[in-house]
């Protein structure tokens, strides 16, 4: 310890090396371990088994998303039929309704302007029309429907259809076969006849094409179903 | 004392900074280079302790033993024989047994200095 100068270079030499020694091990270590093709036959075991775990595993995993995807596309397309067989149904029930706009053939009654009507008589041409297997009807562009009105109005001195003024000329259009509609509103002793007697002549046409309106939809407040 | 200190130090960052790179299959020898320097350099601590120390001794040891460990390492790859697991083995215990003269060594030294002390204190009381 006493002859520090004989001892200092020689230590200060390998103290330095041992450094450079150490350091540039440190680096090789490491660029050894990143190393696939370096490492022991148990570590690449280890790792390939690692591996094949994880890869089981995000098989399965995969396996899974896929049943649950395809669970999903059942399902969306049961529900698009449902949907499309609900919407059909929908459209069903609003003709049979009368809440949507129709067409098809039938016959028109226009009633002439000064014509001495009742009421009524708007009532048995409609009531003789459903008779003849009409399948809608409407009276000045008023959808005859389950809840239509057909009265005459004091106050006002006019026959009221769905609470609308009924104006002259008057035309009842009625969708279904026209030959039928057509005897039927020409049957002998029928609405025609009774009419004439009372000096009105409303003019019958064949259409081969008639536009009926659609009704505003019922509102219910008080109407419940009843469980079947 | 610092000296050497300073020295491991100054040599660290110079490996650092070079960054000399070393061939995967080379690790391996370079490690047992280092195990061979190490236990040099221990051995010089302990022949510096023990007041044997002789510079020339330690280079030359920590050159040859560095080399010829790895040089050994080497040709028991090529031979088949694990002499790496030698080296490792040699150098350990000996880098074992250099510290714990180190050890022992200056805890006498420390204990008859106190006892010295002691002895001194005595004569002036």
């Amino acid at each position: 310890m006493d002859n520090i100068k004989k001892w200092r270079t020689p230590v200060l030499i390998v103290f330095l090396l041992l450094g450079i020694l150490i350091s540039v091990q440190f680096h090789a270590q490491q660029i050894f371990q990143s190393n696939l093709s370096l490492q022991s036959t148990d570590d690449l075991t280890l790792i390939l088994k690692g591996l094949q775990d994880k890869r089981t595993n995000l098989e399965k995993e995969s396996q899974d998303l896929e049943q649950q995807q395809q669970a999903l596309n059942s399902d969306t397309t049961n529900s698009a039929s449902l949907v499309n067989n609900l919407t059909e149904e929908s459209n069903q029930l609003k003709i049979a309704l009368g809440v949507i706009p129709v067409k098809g053939p039938g016959v028109t009654v226009t009633i002439p302007p000064g014509s001495s009507i009742v009421y009524l008589d708007l009532v048995d041409i409609v009531n003789e029309l459903w008779a003849s297997q009409a399948e809608a009807i409407s009276i000045n562009d008023q959808r005859v429907t389950t809840w239509t009105t057909i009265y005459w109005n004091k106050e006002k001195m006019t026959i009221t259809v769905n609470g609308a003024d009924v104006t002259f000329p008057c035309t009842i259009k009625a969708i279904g076969n026209p030959d039928t509609l057509m005897s039927g509103l020409q049957l002998l002793g029928g609405i025609l006849d009774n009419l004439a007697v009372y000096k009105i002549y409303p003019t019958v046409q064949r259409s081969s094409e008639l536009d009926l309106p659609g009704a505003s939809p019922p509102v219910f407040h008080y109407l419940q179903t009843v469980p079947q | 004392m610092w000296l050497p200190i300073l020295g491991l130090l100054l040599g660290i960052g110079i490996g650092s900074t070079l960054a000399i790179p070393i061939p995967g299959i080379f690790a391996k020898y370079l490690s047992v280079a280092l195990l061979a320097a190490l236990d040099s350099v221990f051995g010089g601590l302990k022949s510096i302790i023990e007041d044997k120390f002789d510079g020339a001794v330690l280079l030359t040891g920590f050159f040859t033993n560095a080399l010829l460990a790895a040089l050994l390492a080497f040709l028991g790859d090529r031979l088949g024989v694990d002499l790496y697991m030698a080296a490792v083995f040699v150098f350990g215990v000996r880098i074992f047994q250099n510290l714990a003269t180190i050890r022992r060594e200056m805890l006498a030294n420390w204990m008859q200095k106190r006892r010295l002390s002691a002895q001194g204190a005595n004569k002036d009381g």
